[in-house]
């Protein structure tokens, strides 16, 4: 029992994570309708400069230029590419995105080589012990920080004036555009916000037990695509159970993974997107995504 | 000729999250006839229309087209009965040719799969030109034979419009929906449009349900109407009954403000307490 | 219904005395057949002689950069017919490579040691191979044919997950992380192996008899492509990308065509992995990837999409582009030769193809072949737009 709670536990620390990065893409896809598979280049991108200056500047400084960066990078690429192709098809525009992704990953990749860096976390490798249920700090930190940032997120969004355009914009951009809403500032909006939330994101999933951050990093953040088009791609709500779902079912097949040999080694990758695809075949618009109505 | 069968609306009602779009309407569209649906904007005549041929899913209610229950079933089961439709905003590809678009229309009369067509067996080659020719004999119907094979989006509106109801007459329908097929065109093109429409009705024997705004048109052209407002089916009837039922002329001149109920009074003389009995009853009915 | 058309005909007459005149410049769009005659027409016999004369002179460095860039265009014909023409998006397709080239090789490999295969003639190994894809892809249909677009796009990082996963744990099929080598092709008792067979002096190996299997196959994979495109199925999976309702009220059931194209678009990357297996004779988990599938979408992308000779020129440039920068990686600025810790050639061409997609989608909408396309309508029939 103490097994499954502390399973339980890191996964939901793990999902909230997850529900960040899946955040900011559905903040993305709401303001814009693209599809953003740049989007675990942006995270690389926040973990990277994270990472590189936690030596010189100290962590939480480093942490700050990472998710300003990372921020910037976002808009960058809205302002320098996808701003270009104003009414472009939007699989088309998705296509762009990973043009995008192919060139920032090779960057990064390139620059990080076969390194793996630590990002100089004041948490280490200390364990929080609660009665029989121990937790890595990290984890602590990551649940705390996720849990804060959402909720900051999701009353912005739905409360200052910056979230009000958001939520028309998506609506219905010509109609929101008539009304005053400046796109390109709400479009330039969703992909800083998305980037910085990558950042942090970045850091909790390169601290302990991961080694550090490495090229794989990105890997781990494609989690969040099943995570944000499970709970339905216009959907925040989607997007918070979405990443739970997929930490939750990662840290549980991981931890049985010794009960379920049958199904092969590395089961805790494999899980997630398993999971994606029944819950597709049964709502093909994920749990919380809106049924697009046909408008002819 | 066309096996006749009527299309029976009975009851329908629509909803989306809180909204009646459309609340318990009947009409019945006689064979060979051309049946007009009207109504302010919002009324519900193209969420009618998506009712009709499957785009949306009645929450109640029943669409009988002749032995066939509609509701329910996907779009391109309802198109295989032979139901075709035309849009309100165009739907044709702007790059393909007028001649491509048309022969899109032809796809239920036609076989050949992937294998036949990636192979280009004979039965293939046979088959589209066969349709190709009947494609063609279509174009000219609706005027557009030297026009074939152009880009669809190098016409002008109205002539796209044209290869839009070309399109649906390629499906060799016995009810053809055409949702507002005159708007945004000249009053030339308006003109032969709905000498198209009437030849379609007189010499295909083809019904026709149309939502139309032109009141020209639609006088000229139906042989019933159906009148819509926020969803409800507030009056039906030969055409020139419904110019002068008071319910419609209220629904589109409004009903709160005096000057208007003013109008109205001097037209056709009722109480108001008399127009709301007949209002409530006409949807009821 | 047959005797509509008298009365269209009388319908017809009435109709033409309101119509007006029409401008004669609509007939200039008319299709022109082409004759050989034109330069064009020679132009393609001179590069079909090219093409079949190159093994001759070519070393098998570049060959083999042939025989995968071939390979590449059969996969990435598939994936445009599934991208380009029905406006479906699948990062999957490396998996779909996988099943192809692991397919062949564990029905054709024999059990021996600790690998376990069927001993199949080569030949049906990879038609099974093939066939073995498509059912894939049809395992696959529930979701292919209710997804739209980039959500199907996401679904599908699934397959590249579960893909992985499977070669990682069957090890007796697929050989792990070390990877399993694959039989060599074997058609009617004629071996494209190792063996040397002098043909006009020159010494064939088993890339230069390859390379004709690779052209036949690329060229039947083509004109069935292009076959499909333009007949009844083309039209309906082109009313789905830019029209879905419309295609549906027309009378086309848009999710089992969504499904079966999926299928279709599987079992040319299945085809595509059969001989990528044969062209490296060794396979392993990296060619399968998730940048495998990002490279076959740029591919498209840049070649052109929904055009058959886009998929191409696409995958031409994007296979071969590695492979000029790796030869020519001392001659070259910026790029340095691998472990030397500069560019290497293989992130160079990332930038490259990565930035084409971003430019070919921004200047060059309809891609490469757009450029060749243009070229050869301005010198037949002068301005066409």
């Amino acid at each position: 029992m103490t097994i499954f709670i502390e399973l339980l536990l890191n996964g939901i620390s793990l999902g909230s994570v997850y529900a960040l990065i899946a955040l900011g893409f559905v903040v993305i896809f709401r303001a814009t309708e693209v599809v953003n598979f740049a989007h675990a280049s942006l995270l690389l991108a926040g973990g990277y400069i994270t990472a590189v200056l936690s030596d010189d500047i100290g962590f939480w400084l480093a942490l700050l230029t990472g998710i300003a960066g990372a921020a910037l990078v976002g808009a960058a690429i809205e302002f320098l590419v996808m701003r270009r192709y104003r009414g472009a098809d939007h699989s088309v525009l998705a296509i762009v995105t990973i043009g995008v992704d192919i060139m920032l990953v090779a960057d990064i990749g390139r620059r990080l080589g076969t390194d793996i860096l630590s990002v100089g976390d004041p948490w280490g490798d200390r364990v929080l012990t609660i009665g029989a249920v121990s937790l890595a700090q990290t984890r602590v930190a990551a649940l705390l920080a996720a849990g804060l940032l959402i909720t900051a997120f999701l009353l912005a969004f739905r409360y200052t004036s910056w979230g009000v355009a958001m939520r028309a914009a998506a609506e219905n951009a010509g109609t929101a555009a008539l009304m005053g809403i400046r796109l390109g500032r709400v479009s330039l909006g969703a992909w800083a916000v998305a980037g910085g939330l990558a950042a942090v994101a970045a850091l909790f999933l390169t601290v302990f037990p991961t080694p550090g951050l490495e090229k794989s990093t990105a890997q781990v953040a494609m989690k969040a695509f099943p995570a944000a088009i499970l709970g339905g791609l216009d959907s925040t709500t989607g997007a918070l159970v979405g990443g739970l779902i997929v930490g939750v079912t990662e840290s549980l097949a991981t931890g049985y993974q010794g009960d379920l040999t049958f199904l092969g080694r590395g089961l805790g990758e494999l899980a997630p997107y398993l999971v994606m695809v029944a819950i597709l075949l049964l709502r093909p618009a994920g749990l919380f995504g809106t049924k697009e109505l046909a408008r002819v | 000729m066309t096996t006749a069968v009527p299309l029976q609306v009975r009851d329908v009602t629509v909803r989306f999250a809180g909204l009646t779009a459309l609340d318990q309407v009947n009409f019945t569209v006689d064979p060979g006839t051309v049946h007009a649906v009207i109504g302010p904007n919002g009324a519900g005549k193209s969420t009618c229309f998506n009712v009709l041929s499957g785009v949306y899913r009645a929450t109640s209610g029943s669409v009988r087209f002749g032995a066939h229950e509609l509701t329910g079933m996907p779009p391109h089961r309802i198109a295989g009965l032979g139901i075709a439709r035309t849009f309100q905003n165009l739907a044709l590809p702007p790059r393909a040719t007028v001649a491509d678009s048309l022969l899109l229309g032809r796809h239920r009369l036609t076989r050949t799969g992937f294998v036949a067509a990636g192979l280009r067996l004979p039965s293939a080659a046979r088959e589209e030109a066969r349709h190709r020719a009947r494609v063609r004999e279509i174009a000219a119907f609706v005027g557009l034979e030297d026009q074939l094979d152009r880009p669809a989006g190098s016409l002008p509106y109205g002539q796209q419009k044209l290869a839009e109801l070309g399109r649906a007459l390629c499906m060799e329908p016995e009810l053809l929906l055409l949702d507002e097929p005159v708007a945004g065109m000249t009053a030339d093109e308006r003109r032969r449009t709905a000498a198209v429409i009437a030849g379609v009705r007189d010499s295909l024997g083809i019904s026709i349900v149309l939502v139309e705004h032109d009141m020209g048109v639609v006088m000229r052209l139906a042989d019933a109407v159906t009148v819509l407002d926020f969803g409800r089916r507030i009056a039906g009837g030969a055409p020139a009954d419904v110019q002068n039922d008071p319910a419609v002329i209220r629904a589109y001149l409004g009903e709160d403000e005096p000057a208007h109920a003013e109008q109205d009074g001097e037209q056709d003389g009722e109480q108001d307490g008399e127009q709301h009995a007949q209002r409530d009853g006409e949807a009821a009915s | 219904m047959s005797d509509i058309t008298d009365q269209n005909q009388n319908q017809k007459q009435k109709q033409k005395q309101n119509v007006p005149p029409l401008r004669a410049a609509a007939k200039t769009a008319t299709r022109v057949p082409r004759p050989l005659t034109r330069p064009g027409g020679y132009g393609w016999v001179a590069g079909a002689l090219l093409l079949l004369a190159l093994p001759f002179y070519l070393d098998t460095f570049w060959l083999q950069a042939g025989l995968f860039a071939m390979a590449a265009a059969i996969g990435a014909i598939g994936l445009n017919l599934l991208t380009g023409s029905t406006g479906q998006l699948s990062m999957g397709h490396a998996f779909f490579l996988a099943v192809g080239a692991y397919g062949y090789t564990a029905l054709a490999g024999d059990s021996e040691g600790r690998y376990t295969g069927l001993g199949l003639p080569t030949w049906l190994a990879a038609l099974l191979a093939v066939v073995l894809t498509g059912l894939a892809g049809g395992l696959f249909s529930p979701i292919a044919g209710r997804l739209r677009g980039a959500y199907l796009g996401i679904a599908t990082l699934a397959l590249i997950v579960i893909g992985l996963h499977v070669i990682d744990n069957a090890t007796d099929l697929t050989g792990g992380a070390l990877g399993r080598e694959v039989p060599a092709l074997n058609l009617f008792g004629f071996g494209f192996d190792r063996s040397e067979l002098l043909v006009a002096g020159v010494p064939f190996g088993s890339a230069e008899k390859l390379w004709y299997v690779g052209l036949a196959l690329l060229l039947g994979c083509a004109l069935f492509a292009r076959g499909v495109l333009r007949g009844r199925p083309g039209r309906a999976m082109n009313a789905i990308r830019d029209h879905r309702i419309a295609a549906g009220v027309m009378g086309v059931p848009v999710a089992r065509y969504r499904a079966a194209v999926f299928v279709l678009s599987s079992m040319y990357a299945g085809l595509a992995g059969v001989l990528l297996a044969l062209v490296f004779q060794n396979v392993t988990p990296s060619q399968f990837g998730m940048v495998v599938s990002l490279q076959y979408l740029a591919m498209i992308v840049i070649g052109g999409l929904g055009s058959v000779g886009g998929a191409v020129v696409g995958a031409v440039f994007v296979s071969m582009l590695p492979q000029v920068l790796t030869r020519y990686s001392d001659a070259l600025p910026l790029v340095a030769t691998p472990g030397t810790g500069g560019v290497s050639p293989g992130e160079a061409s990332a930038y490259l193809y990565g930035a084409a997609v971003v430019a070919v989608v921004l200047f060059l909408p309809g891609g490469l072949i757009r450029l060749v396309a243009r070229r050869t309508t301005m010198s037949t029939s002068g301005e066409k737009r």
